[in-house]
């Protein structure tokens, strides 16, 4: 079992009340699983992919990563946590502008302490990996968004870790390279990386072989990502009808 | 995460947004620039005042007294209680050439300060005339290149001979050896005897722009004036001793009843030596003052352009704490830059100071002299404000939520 969340809430204060963003989401994600996490803006999927990728800490709960209790963990240990376990490819890349894309990649090994040489090796695979070895001394400026997006998953897999974790990962790309995104994913997949992915679009849902769905932070279904999706879509146009008839 | 890499990465990460900003790096580093170059400046200033000085003392010699009506430096508002003092006399200067046992030579001094001596052709302006006898040589420290000093017989045969101060020489006869020539001196002949080498300048003042006549000579003349008689010992471990000596001497000369006070002045040049220092040091202290102001202010513009460029960067903190970064890291970051820029103030702004320094020591008479402390401090402090003041905005770096960080717009 590579993530088993056990009960967890997080609980913000916004003025006087009390937003409760998770509330008590126990899942379990095997290692090589490759799952989505569903909801509307407002479900929690933000909050559950923060507290997954140890960025945020919740108010209560267990949260096991790769056998490790990391719920109560000090912010240093979390961050090396981080720099270990997790891969994080974000909805808007998140590359630092003035590095080149070898040295974008490089950063987590920089945090890990590893030496010039190994690092440019290392990164060079990555980029490699992801279809991008003739691009290595391009700023982000001089990539297209899927490049860059690329990048960012060359950045993430370049330390090696245990989870991939994506939040929107196509939420800024066109159509056709969202879906040559996709498909990168599904390599991953099929090459033995754990992935989540957090979206709010029933069609990428769909493509993961598995899926949870989240509302008012809380786990509302979570099965094969056909089905889910298709809940999903089923709730999105209540929800558009509801705000029709009013 | 790797001390060395740690500081190698915040040194590199530094140096790409000092690069990054050039306009913005450029006006910070003028900022704490500024500051050091403005304290080096004084210091060396200061420094080498000391230096001339303290050489100039030397040569004016720690092992004389000199004894006059007045005191020769007094501080505050007190010259009422010197003014119904009675005059030194020429019999009061023979009492103690005769009884003090520590004297060695025992000379009147007599000034005339900024007179006008004039050659046929030329004038010197702002000439200090001493009327002195043969010993005073000794206790001033001159030495004669041309002819000779003045003797006790010219004194006592009141021959109204000179000996011009290298710089008087120079001015009254550009082109040929002043001896043997005529002088006037408030229109009165003085035949020139000698010329003085060089002495140089003490304080800005020059110490060259001085003639030296018999003293009866310049009695006859100026008779109704102050004199000074200077007291030249040979173990300056004696000083003591000779002052309480010529004390009494005088006291008994001068008819001073027991209960009253000294009626006469006894100074050494020690004193002007603590005067100096009490002076310089007071100025020492207000232009430092005014240097480490001028860096505080510099260390706030460092503070202030470090917590835009914090801001500016919220989202790439959030990024590197995303992928690993502890907070020491990103603190680590951050100081390595404000130091940098401030170190670079620091290093553009001593090679400014030095230069202003040596531009004032070669177009007025100050003097400048830097001890390699000082350039080592000037940069040390400037990256040590770097620092100080950089220590906020990176804390605040590294207080940011990653969550947070990597929302920002």
């Amino acid at each position: 079992m590579l993530i088993q969340l056990e009960d967890i809430k997080r609980y913000y204060k916004v003025g006087e009340e009390e937003v409760h963003a998770l509330d008590g989401v126990s899942i379990a994600i095997e290692k090589g699983e490759w799952a989505s996490v569903i909801g509307q803006s407002g479900s929690g999927k933000s909050t559950l992919m923060n507290v997954l990728g140890c960025l945020d800490t919740p108010t209560s709960g267990r949260y096991i990563l790769n056998g490790k209790d990391v719920s109560g963990m000090s912010d240093n240990a979390l961050a090396d946590i981080r720099n270990q376990e997790i891969g994080f490819i974000f909805q808007t890349f998140q590359l630092l502008p003035r590095e080149t894309a070898q040295a974008n990649v490089e950063l987590p090994l920089v945090y890990r302490g590893l030496r010039a040489r190994e690092r440019h090796e290392r990164a060079a695979a990555a980029l490699e990996k992801v279809g991008l070895g003739n691009r290595v001394h391009h700023r982000p400026n001089e990539l297209s968004g899927g490049q860059r997006q690329r990048v960012a998953i060359a950045r993430a897999l370049v330390t090696e870790p245990s989870l991939l974790l994506a939040d929107e990962p196509t939420g800024n790309l066109d159509s056709a390279t969202g879906e040559e995104i996709i498909r990168l994913f599904e390599q991953l997949h099929a090459a033995g990386h754990t992935l989540v992915l957090v979206t709010h679009e029933p069609a990428i849902a769909a493509r993961c072989p598995r899926a949870v769905r989240l509302m008012d932070g809380k786990v509302v279904s979570d099965g094969p990502g056909a089905q889910v999706a298709l809940e999903s879509r089923a709730e999105r146009a209540r929800a558009s009808a509801a705000a029709a008839a009013l | 995460m790797n001390p060395s890499i740690e500081l190698y990465e915040g040194g590199r990460i530094a140096l790409g947004s000092l690069r990054a900003n050039p306009l913005r790096t450029l006006l910070t580093v003028a900022a704490v620039g500024i500051g050091v170059a403005t304290l080096l400046a004084i210091i060396a200033i200061v420094q080498g005042l000391n230096a001339s000085f303290a050489r100039q003392l030397a040569s004016l010699g720690t092992s004389t007294l000199n004894i006059s009506r007045t005191p020769q430096i007094s501080i505050g508002p007190s010259w009422w209680m010197y003014r119904n003092r009675r005059q030194l006399t020429v019999p009061q200067m023979q009492a103690i050439a005769n009884q003090s046992h520590y004297a060695a030579f025992v000379v009147p001094e007599l000034n005339e300060e900024s007179k006008d001596i004039t050659s046929r052709e030329q004038t010197a302006s702002g000439v200090d005339v001493t009327g002195t006898l043969g010993d005073f040589q000794r206790i001033g420290g001159y030495e004669v290149t041309q002819g000779r000093f003045i003797t006790d017989a010219d004194s006592d045969n009141e021959r109204f001979v000179i000996v011009l101060g290298s710089q008087v020489a120079e001015a009254l006869f550009p082109n040929r050896s002043p001896v043997g020539e005529s002088v006037r001196i408030d229109n009165r002949p003085y035949r020139v005897v000698g010329v003085l080498a060089a002495k140089g300048q003490l304080l800005g003042q020059s110490m060259d722009l001085v003639a030296f006549v018999p003293f009866r000579s310049f009695l006859s003349v100026y008779g109704k004036r102050d004199f000074q008689i200077d007291v030249a010992i040979d173990d300056r471990k004696d000083l003591d001793k000779t002052e309480d000596e010529i004390t009494g001497i005088l006291r008994r000369a001068r008819n001073v009843p027991p209960d009253k006070p000294d009626d006469f002045s006894i100074f050494r040049a020690e004193q002007l030596a603590d005067t100096y220092n009490s002076l310089t040091g007071a100025l020492y202290g207000v232009a430092v003052a005014v240097g480490v102001i001028t860096l505080i202010v510099g260390g706030i513009g460092i503070m202030n352009i470090m917590l835009v460029s914090v801001r500016e960067r919220t989202r790439e903190i959030g990024v590197r704490r995303a992928l690993g970064a502890r907070r020491r890291t990103i603190v680590i970051q951050f100081l390595l830059e404000a130091s940098t820029v401030s170190a670079l103030g620091g290093v553009i702004g001593t090679a400014v100071g030095l230069g202003l320094a040596k531009l004032v020591a070669a177009l007025t008479s100050l003097t400048a002299a830097v001890q390699p402390l000082t350039v080592f401090a000037g940069v040390g402090f400037a990256a040590l404000v770097g620092l100080v003041f950089g220590i906020w905005p990176a804390a605040r770096a590294a207080q940011l939520d990653p969550v947070e960080a990597l929302r920002h717009e």
